[in-house]
């Protein structure tokens, strides 16, 4: 098979060689489509080999310059070579100026493609230049020497290019224009232009590395400033004509539209340029439009329009913070109004009304927060801002903040206690996590803490609880939200509960060891609670009583276990909180006889009947020494309940009136409760534990300013008066002047003392 | 040479494309297209034109010195692909790998050969190890050592001489 060796020209004849490779670059540049025989392209290179490689230059006045090392040809073909690709490129461009708008464009791409494609193979061919001859010139740091590859594009941009971007831009920008429009546009013809313009940043300093220079500057930049003027007209139109709920939908259309049109056909460098041109142009600008529908929006509660306006004011900047003041506002108008409502009936409304009142509120702008605010940390900070605002001062806490704390700790009672209305456990379970919203946002806590220890006291003694797990979940929470000292007194509350039920159990053992029949015929079924005097909110009864004989040994039977037990105790009665259960066997006409489930102090005035039918007041007070204040309302309770009868009939009891058995006494149940609570006795407990609330304050005020003042030893006085608030703050707002009162306290107990200078030193 | 038919096999496998060369003495040789990728001309050539089947022209090699280059591609064919050229370790070290000494063991004029075709070709290791070998051959030897190894008249008038050689005087070892 003969092979034709290619002929190649002389290789020290420059003007042949150029002539050669002259023809053979034109076959690649224009008619690359006909295809290149292999002959053809071998001779081509071996001809560039050859001249770069030949012994004797023929350049006219080749200068003998010293290079460092041998001398490399080259550098002839590679100024042909440019010329050669001006020359082209000035034809092209004549071309060009018969095409206008998309013929433009086709013209330009299609002229780029055979370009680039032409000069790839170029730069194959040349492959010996540029590995030697260029290669040296670049190391030597000469400028404005490129690669083959690389001076085919300066050739465009700088022959070609830089005469014809703004035609071709006009033609970019006015399809862009149409597709904006709404019309179907060609645009992958957009993305070849953006293509070449990117090709075409080289890095000067480095023409491996490319920049975006060229594009940022003859295509960003036109384009941009075309975005801007575009949705300036257009949104100054619509807003003219439309609502602003309407022009909101429209926006968001537009700026989704824009994101989506720089994964189509334009290059990502652009994204973030023209995101903030288009928010610049259609929210920032409108943005008082919009917020000033915000509160329309609230007050109709359109939470889709609102989400609306969010995520637009959300993505320029600053662009919530009006909006946030104004949801607060609303947020606390919202809840004042729903207690302004509660309160609109009078004093007398069950806590329930009143805490779901506020949970209503708070749970309607939670989930507004969450599904239309995306849950933004900045919004839930201001819908806590609100809610704590309504929570602590409304029309029901008008005579002050400590009101709400008491209304929840009701409200949490009466879920706790047996016979609420609660069923299900999980629905208990659930209302006290509500329980525990509306306390976060309380400022008195320690108010909340007193009366819910009060209460925990009173369902512990009298067993009426609804469940030890509904008990022990609501401690946790308080535990959690508070620490651990918040509800340390709760827990042992607990323990002491846990410990008597123990107790019982051993008392009872050692009655059946040391009893003797005598004894247990008169035996009482006693059960016994020993409560810790520290952690239990109680306090010795209020008056004198005479316990009745029975339970007298009852009683001492217990302590004397007890102080065997426990050596140097001492035990204090709580008579007020006892209770027991009487039979009354004296009725007739009963075949069962009634059981009273009593109070002791009614147990004492009853069983003085054993001995008596009749009994005068006089008589009834020595026996008993109870005040009057409670014997009283309890002889009442007997009256009402016709067990027993007045002398002089009708009046009320009081010294001179006599008292006598009912033997006809009738009721429909068998087990009747006559221990009932004393109406006057609620109102003094309410009245006494915010009482004791400001002696706590005070103490804890002068607890916090002594552990400050033991660590730090000296200090400012504004800086002790700042460090006492930030540690009381978490259970009370406490007030300037108390501390000052509770330092000046303090200073007169020696506990600290004044310094020159407004300093204040810890005595030791 | 076990290795090679090692190799052969190999290739035989996978069903090798198979090119072939025509060298300026008229010689057709036939290689797999994969061996004769080493040479960077070669690789756009087959990039850049539709494959057609011709037998590729050489006209700057022979029969003799294209066998060489075959033989050496073949046992590089597996390199890693050279990665570019600042690989300075590479090209600072005149330590020649075994296989290839033992490939360069050739006459004058052959290694010649070998390295004008390298550089035509462009194979940049064939290269490599061509112009070591030759530093090779002159390191350590006196100038006229040097002129006599390769032959060389001295066309330098006594005044040059001296006035090199003082020129140098720093890199001498003494």
């Amino acid at each position: 098979m003969p092979v034709l060796m290619p002929q190649t020209p002389h290789k020290d004849d420059l003007d042949e060689t150029w002539t050669f490779l002259e023809k053979g670059i034109d076959s690649v540049m224009l008619k690359l489509e006909d295809g290149v025989d292999m002959q053809t392209y071998m001779a081509l290179y071996t001809a560039v080999h050859n001249f770069c490689t030949s012994q004797k230059a023929i350049g006219t006045s080749q200068p003998t310059k010293t290079h460092h090392g041998a001398h490399l040809l080259g550098e002839e073909l590679y100024k042909l070579l440019g010329e050669y690709l001006s020359r082209h490129l000035e034809s092209v461009y004549c071309e060009s100026e018969g095409h206008a708008e998309e013929a433009l464009l086709a013209f330009y791409i299609r002229e780029w493609q055979r370009y680039t494609t032409a000069a790839k193979y170029v730069n194959h061919l040349f492959r010996y230049l540029n590995r030697h001859w260029v290669k040296r010139e670049i190391d030597e740091g000469k400028k404005h020497v490129y690669d083959v590859y690389t001076l085919h594009l300066v050739k465009w941009k700088d022959d070609f290019f830089l005469k014809v971007h703004k035609k071709v831009m006009d033609a970019v920008l006015n399809l862009v224009e149409k597709q904006r429009n709404g019309e179907t546009i060609e645009q992958s013809q957009i993305k070849s232009i953006v293509d070449s313009f990117v090709s075409l940043g080289l890095d000067e300093s480095d023409s491996t590395k490319s920049t975006l220079e060229v594009y940022r500057f003859y295509f960003e930049k036109p384009f941009i400033a075309a975005t801007r003027v575009y949705y300036e007209t257009e949104s100054r139109q619509f807003v003219a004509e439309n609502s602003v709920v309407e022009y909101m939908k429209k926006a968001e259309a537009r700026l989704d539209e824009e994101k989506a049109r720089v994964g189509l056909y334009l290059h990502p460098d652009i994204s973030k340029h023209l995101t903030e041109t288009c928010l610049d142009v259609l929210v920032t600008a409108h943005s008082e439009l919009l917020r000033d529908e915000f509160q329309v929006l609230l007050d109709n509660e359109r939470q889709e329009d609102l989400a609306r306006m969010y995520s637009l004011l959300s993505r320029i900047k600053e662009g919530l913070d009006p909006l946030r003041t104004k949801f607060e506002a609303h947020v606390r108008k919202a809840g004042l109004a729903a207690v302004e409502k509660v309160a609109a009936d009078g004093d007398s409304f069950e806590p329930k009304l009143y805490v779901d009142a506020l949970l209503q509120v708070h749970t309607r702008y939670q989930s507004l927060v969450s599904e239309a605010f995306n849950g933004e940390s900045e919004f839930v900070r201001s819908l806590d801002n609100a809610c704590r605002e309504f929570v602590n001062r409304n029309r029901i806490c008008k005579s002050g903040s400590t009101k709400t704390p008491e209304l929840l700790a009701r409200y949490t009672d009466s879920l706790l206690k047996k016979g609420s209305k609660a069923a299900e456990e999980s629905e208990l379970e659930e209302m006290l996590v509500q329980i525990m919203t509306v306390f976060k946002y309380i400022e008195d806590k320690d108010v909340f803490q007193k009366f819910y220890s009060k209460m925990l006291a009173k369902r512990l003694v009298h067993v009426s609880s609804v469940s030890d797990d509904a008990e022990t979940s609501m401690i946790s929470k308080l535990k959690e939200a508070c620490g651990f000292e918040y509800t340390n007194k709760l827990q042992r509350m607990f323990q002491d509960i846990q410990i008597s039920k123990d107790l019982n159990g051993s008392y009872r053992d050692w009655q059946e060891k040391v009893l003797d029949d005598d004894d247990r015929k008169k035996l009482v079924d006693s059960h016994f609670q020993i409560l810790g005097t520290g952690f239990w909110p109680l306090s010795a009864p209020s008056t004198d009583f005479l316990a009745p004989p029975e339970i007298v040994k009852t009683s001492e039977r217990f302590q004397s276990f007890y102080f065997d037990k426990h050596n140097g105790r001492k035990l204090t009665w709580l008579w007020q909180l006892c209770k027991g259960e009487i039979k009354a066997n004296y009725i007739k006409n009963t075949k069962v006889p009634y059981t009273f489930q009593v109070s002791t102090f009614q147990m004492g005035i009853l069983l003085l009947f054993n001995e008596h039918d009749s009994l005068s007041y006089e008589d009834i007070q020595k026996a008993t020494s109870l005040a009057p204040e409670i014997l009283d309302p309890n002889l009442s309770i007997f009256l009402k309940a016709k067990v027993l009868l007045i002398n002089p009939d009708g009046s009320k009891p009081e010294p001179g009136t006599s008292f006598s058995l009912n033997y006809n006494f009738k009721n429909k149940k068998i087990k009747v409760n006559l221990n009932i609570q004393i109406k006057s006795e609620q109102k003094v407990e309410s009245d006494d534990t915010h009482k004791t609330i400001e002696e706590d304050r005070k103490l804890l005020l002068q607890s916090a300013i002594v552990r400050i003042m033991k660590s730090r030893k000296k200090m400012k006085h504004v800086q002790l008066v700042q460090e006492v608030i930030q540690q009381v703050k978490s259970r009370f707002p406490p007030k300037v002047p108390d501390i000052k009162k509770n330092i000046e306290a303090l200073m007169e107990k020696d506990y600290i003392e004044r310094l020159d200078g407004d300093e204040i030193a810890y005595i030791a | 040479m076990s290795e090679q038919t090692e190799q052969n096999a190999q290739v035989e496998q996978s069903a090798p494309q198979i090119l072939t060369f025509c060298t300026n003495d008229n010689a057709i040789l036939e290689v797999e297209r994969d061996v004769a990728e080493r040479s960077v001309l070669i690789r756009h050539l087959l990039e850049d034109l539709p494959a057609s089947g011709q037998a590729i022209p050489l006209q700057m090699v022979n029969e003799a010195v294209m066998k060489k280059v075959i033989e050496w591609c073949r046992h590089h064919q597996k390199d890693p692909p050279s990665t570019g050229d600042d690989d300075d370790s590479r090209r600072k070290t005149t330590d020649i790998e075994e296989w290839d000494q033992k490939f360069m063991q050739v006459d004058q004029e052959m290694l010649f050969e070998i390295i004008l075709a390298a550089n035509f070709l462009d194979i940049k290791g064939l290269l490599d190890v061509g112009c070591k070998t030759v530093a090779n051959m002159i390191k350590g030897k006196s100038p006229e050592e040097i002129r006599k190894t390769f032959n060389i008249q001295n066309d330098f008038t006594p005044e040059e001489e001296d006035q090199i050689r003082r020129e140098n005087e720093w890199a001498e070892d003494r």
